[in-house]
């Protein structure tokens, strides 16, 4: 799932932060507690509670029928020495640079080129969005149809004279990732552009008008101008990225579940066979529990970061 | 609400306790004691999800309606998600009664953690069941406990699939030996086809499989294999290696799409004439096109080794039910009336028709195929289910890892069958 | 004179050059959504003759009704609407509270609070498919449209009121401390003040968290088990595996499937921009 945020406080014009301090600090009024604690008791309930117990599991051996066994940190240290979650993790660091630095490339170069409001800019938008609302299912039925070994691609390359690139693109192992990326980036880059494009919205045209009467260059407008004022989306995007990188698992496992023989492995499609195939449930908990951990240290360092700006 | 804590490494850290751990495992590792509830329809959970299958099966559910006063009442679920969902059907407090599954390792893993209902009941009061023969008699119960655990009804067989009209318009024929197999593959590639078509591929890398339960079988017997499988010999022992230095002769036959492609296409493939034959089981038949059906035929898988006892593959299906059942002696009614060869007519007339009845009473479809086919599985000494079948859920995976990396990388054989062999211990000791 | 012709020229050839580009780029895009929609027009026999990559030699509407009645998508559509539309408003609703809450007072913790409530999104899910599994069949509500909701609503609240956090931390404070004066109350500010101004944003989320939840299949055969029960995502992947290689009828069900969404998408089109837009604006 990708995640979507809201460029954070760039607005020049943003209130002191002790203009929030309506009601003082000491006297909460009940029914604002009560907004807060509702919700946090509905994902206490549905996520916190089934997680501490998922976290649990990533301490025990358990096939998911007998009673489970407590090993301590054993399943941790059996990672140390498991080749498939060596490379998955090179795999993972692998589709976080090229998933998310083309993702986040591409999509700027999108926002940039869509963001002037002029005839059928509305269109182009949406086919770059389109892919975003498309179900997985959909996605994974479209690209397999096109990587078949006489599918579309296959067939186009042989229609332009390059029939002996044909290949099959899922089933190779060298171009097997690869081949998984292009579909992630087509779902991926509408979506980074929607988040670029509202940044670039909320930069003040005077800035540019000035660069513009100091005899910038369009390239010295992008680059003195709108780079550092998308600074916070920026960051926005990054941490959007590596969330979405460390969890990608639905175009990936329905395309080639991991295969051929781990070649597209990432960390998430490993926890989930280890888990849900192999029916070693401990071990993928603790797979899991490792992806946790990358995700919330990036975005606590972000947000950390984010959070020591404000005050 | 432990949650209010503002620290969340120390949240973290308190999860890792001993006491938080005794109390978390309270709740969602139990298989809760409680039971089904004991009114309404029994509740059937099947995988035959394929339109025929289906179909059949609603036409069957219906007849046992009409027949007594019980009833059943039908929920299909897609068989892959069948597949991963099972083990928490079966741990779950309220499961469904009854499921399509598998005898042999796979229900008896399940058995062994007292998971599937003792059927002895159904089987010494069914007039059906006392005359099954004594291979399924052995085959469904549990090597634990000694109790009937399984219903078989039907079963079918794996063979070299082949089209006789592209038989005849090739100029080729049934090869018996291992040499005449090779000697057909090189006719075949002669004349532009595909000599062995695979389906490998697109989520089926199960397939596979049976190239290496078939060639374990022909070369190491049957006795081998299920004790390779069960973990008793290692997966790089020069055993297995023989297999694969066999399959290696042929390799060069092989569909080079056929780890690209999954069973069905590969199946579109051999009907077109694309390729020349295929090691499937019947139910790839499901597929066909109706007037495709009766220009399909089969040979046995070659012989390899006279002196090893002649095996073949021929997998059962049937039914276990749950032991956390509420509605036992609606169970047993329904397990006796899945029994029956009226019951196994009904599905094999809705179905395909390319499966045997379990009930030596019950008619098949009657086609020369489904003659060929059961005198074909009558004619071996042994039998064997499928790599899965034989082993287990969890190991079939380590055996496609293995053999697609096999399949692309035919040289590195010998690591590959140390990382299997690691793999499955995995599996085995897990 | 010349100059000025110049010019326009050279406007008109950059805005030739625009639709150029951007318009290759939305074909690209487009194409494989294209491709879809042209599979589930085409017979069986003619994809099995030609290939998918072929040019059409058939026009069929059969497919759709194959997905529709045989695959049992009509059902399945009807659930996944009964379980979005609720979702996605109760979500909404209980984000915006906390997010409410959260950034317009002095609550403690509440940088803590925000973190943990994210933290539950950034869990990989198929961590807690299990847990959530057992965790519903204790409530007593296994297999039951309302475990499906209430699962979706825990795990998406958290990264909403994260998003509405971002928007109401931006509005100035003057606005309710003017309120305050006139003696209105934390609900009357909320739903006088706070909440109309932050439509924009919730337009906007509504519209992708109705597309994240339509589109949810782990969930979904995680805590249900009837096939009559089931959304349109598993409907769609019972359909893969039965009609397997049938690719029309699986390109029909995917247009099918896809619809909703997408008619939500270009209804709501222009508010994600706009809507995301708002801390910006301010």
């Amino acid at each position: 799932m990708a995640v979507l945020t809201a460029p954070e406080r760039k607005s020049p014009a943003r209130p002191p932060a002790k203009g929030k301090r309506v009601r003082g600090p000491r006297r909460t009024p009940p029914l604002v507690l009560a907004f807060v604690l509702v919700p946090l008791l509905v994902e206490a309930v549905w996520v916190f509670w089934p997680a501490a117990q998922g976290f649990y599991l990533a301490l025990t051996k358990w096939d998911g029928v007998s009673p489970p066994q407590f090993v301590g940190l054993g399943n941790f240290r059996e990672m140390a020495h498991d080749d498939v979650f060596r490379s998955a993790a090179g795999h993972t660091v692998l589709w976080l640079v090229l998933f998310g630095g083309l993702s986040a490339f591409l999509g700027l170069a999108a926002a940039l080129l869509l963001q002037q409001e002029r005839r059928g800019v509305g269109f182009y938008r949406a086919a770059l969005f389109l892919p975003v609302v498309f179900s997985l299912v959909a996605t994974a039925l479209v690209w397999q149809a096109i990587y078949q070994p006489d599918g579309v691609l296959n067939q186009l390359l042989q229609s332009v004279g390059l029939g002996s690139l044909r290949h099959a693109w899922l089933a190779d192992q060298d171009t097997a990732l690869y081949a998984v990326i292009v579909p992630a980036l087509w779902r991926q880059i509408g979506y980074v552009m929607v988040l670029y494009l509202a940044g670039l919205k909320g930069i003040d045209p005077a800035l540019y008008e000035a660069a513009k009467v100091d005899g910038a260059s369009a390239w010295q407008r992008l680059r003195h101008v709108t780079l550092p004022q998308l600074r916070s989306v920026n960051a926005v995007v990054l941490s959007v990225i590596v969330i979405d990188s460390l969890r990608s698992f639905d175009v990936v496992w329905s395309l080639t579940r991991g295969g051929p023989y781990h070649s597209s492995e990432l960390l998430s499609t490993y926890m989930y066979s280890t888990a849900f195939q192999s029916l070693r449930l401990g071990y993928g908990s603790a797979l899991a529990v490792v992806i946790f951990v990358l995700a919330f240290g990036v975005i606590c360092s972000y947000l950390v970061r984010a959070f020591r700006e404000a005050d | 609400m432990t949650n209010h804590q503002p620290d969340r490494r120390r949240f973290l850290a308190g999860l890792g306790a001993a006491g938080a751990a005794a109390l978390l495992s309270g709740c969602v590792t139990s298989t809760s004691s409680g039971k089904s509830s004991s009114k309404g329809a029994v509740t059937l959970q099947s995988n035959l999800s394929a339109p025929q299958a289906k179909a059949a099966m609603q036409d069957l559910v219906a007849a046992y309606a009409k027949k007594g006063s019980e009833r059943a009442s039908l929920n299909t679920v897609a068989a892959e998600t069948f597949r991963t969902q099972l083990p928490t059907y079966l741990t779950s407090a309220n499961p469904p009664d009854v499921y399509t599954w598998y005898p042999g390792s796979v229900a008896d893993a399940y058995a062994k953690k007292n998971l599937l209902l003792d059927l002895d009941q159904a089987w010494t009061s069914s007039p059906d069941l006392k005359r099954y023969s004594k291979a399924l008699n052995s085959l469904c119960t549990s090597t634990s406990s000694g109790k009937k655990v399984f219903v078989p009804t039907t079963y079918y067989w794996w063979g070299m699939f082949y089209r006789k009209s592209n038989f005849a318009k090739w100029g080729v024929s049934e090869p018996k030996s291992w040499d005449e197999f090779l000697d057909l593959c090189d006719k075949l590639k002669s004349k532009g086809v595909t000599p062995i078509g695979l389906g490998a591929g697109g989520g089926t890398a199960w397939v596979a499989s049976a190239w290496f339960d078939y060639l374990d079988i022909r070369i190491n017997g049957a006795q081998y294999h299920r004790e390779l499988l069960a973990g008793k010999h290692r997966f790089d022992d020069p055993e297995v290696r023989k297999v694969f230095d066999r399959w290696q002769e042929v390799l060069p036959y092989f569909d080079p799409n056929g780890a690209a492609v999954a069973f069905q296409d590969a199946s579109t493939s051999l009907l077109n004439g694309r390729s020349g034959m295929m090691l499937i089981g019947t139910f790839f038949a499901d597929a066909a096109p109706k007037n495709a059906l009766d220009d399909i035929d089969f040979f046995r898988f070659p012989i390899i080794d006279s002196k090893i006892p002649l095996a073949e593959e021929a997998p059962v299906d049937g039914y276990f039910a749950s032991a956390r059942t509420g509605r036992y002696d609606q169970v047993i009614d329904l397990m006796k009336y899945l029994a029956t060869a009226e019951a196994q007519e009904i599905y094999i007339k809705g179905s395909s028709g390319t499966v045997l009845p379990c009930n030596p009473d019950a008619k098949d479809a009657g086609t020369a195929l489904v003659k060929k086919g059961r005198a074909h599985v009558d004619s071996a000494v042994e039998i064997t289910q499928f790599f899965n079948r034989d082993s287990s859920d969890a190991l079939q995976p380590t055996a496609d890892n293995a053999l697609t990396k096999f399949l692309a990388k035919p040289k590195s054989i010998g690591s590959i069958l140390t990382d299997w062999q690691r793999d499955a211990e995995k599996i085995w000791n897990a | 004179m010349s100059a000025n012709s110049t010019a326009l020229r050279r406007k008109r050839a950059a805005t030739a050059g625009f639709h150029l580009g951007a318009g290759a780029l939305a074909i690209l895009w487009l194409l494989p959504i294209a491709l879809v929609l042209v599979t589930s027009l085409r017979s069986f026999d003619d994809i099995a003759a030609n290939g998918l990559g072929s040019w059409p030699h058939s026009f069929t509407l059969g497919n759709f009704r194959q997905a529709w009645v045989d695959g049992g998508q009509q059902r399945a559509l009807i659930n996944s609407l009964v379980v979005t539309i609720p979702c996605v408003l109760v979500t909404l609703a209980l984000a915006a509270m906390a997010a409410f809450a959260l950034s317009r007072y002095e609550l403690r913790f509440r940088r803590a609070l925000l973190l943990l409530m994210l933290g539950g999104n950034l869990l990989p899910p198929q961590i807690l498919l299990i847990p959530v599994s057992k965790l519903s069949e204790v409530i007593g509500i296994f297999d039951t449209l309302p475990a499906l909701i209430g699962v979706q609503i825990g795990f998406g609240v958290g990264f909403y009121v994260f998003v509405l956090h971002g928007f109401m931390r931006s509005i100035p404070a003057e606005i309710q401390q003017a309120a305050v004066v006139d003696g209105a109350g934390p609900w009357q500010i909320f739903w006088r003040i706070i909440l109309p101004l932050t439509r924009p944003a919730l337009a906007a989320l509504s519209a992708l968290s109705f597309t994240w939840i339509f589109n949810d299949l782990l969930w979904a055969i995680t805590v249900l088990r009837s096939d009559t029960k089931m959304p349109i995502t598993a409907a769609l992947i019972g359909l893969q595996g039965q009609y397997v290689s049938m690719w029309n009828v699986i390109a029909a069900g995917s247009v099918i499937a896809a619809a909703p969404t997408v008619a939500v998408f270009l209804r709501f089109q222009r508010h994600f921009v706009a809507g995301l837009n708002l801390g910006a604006v301010k």
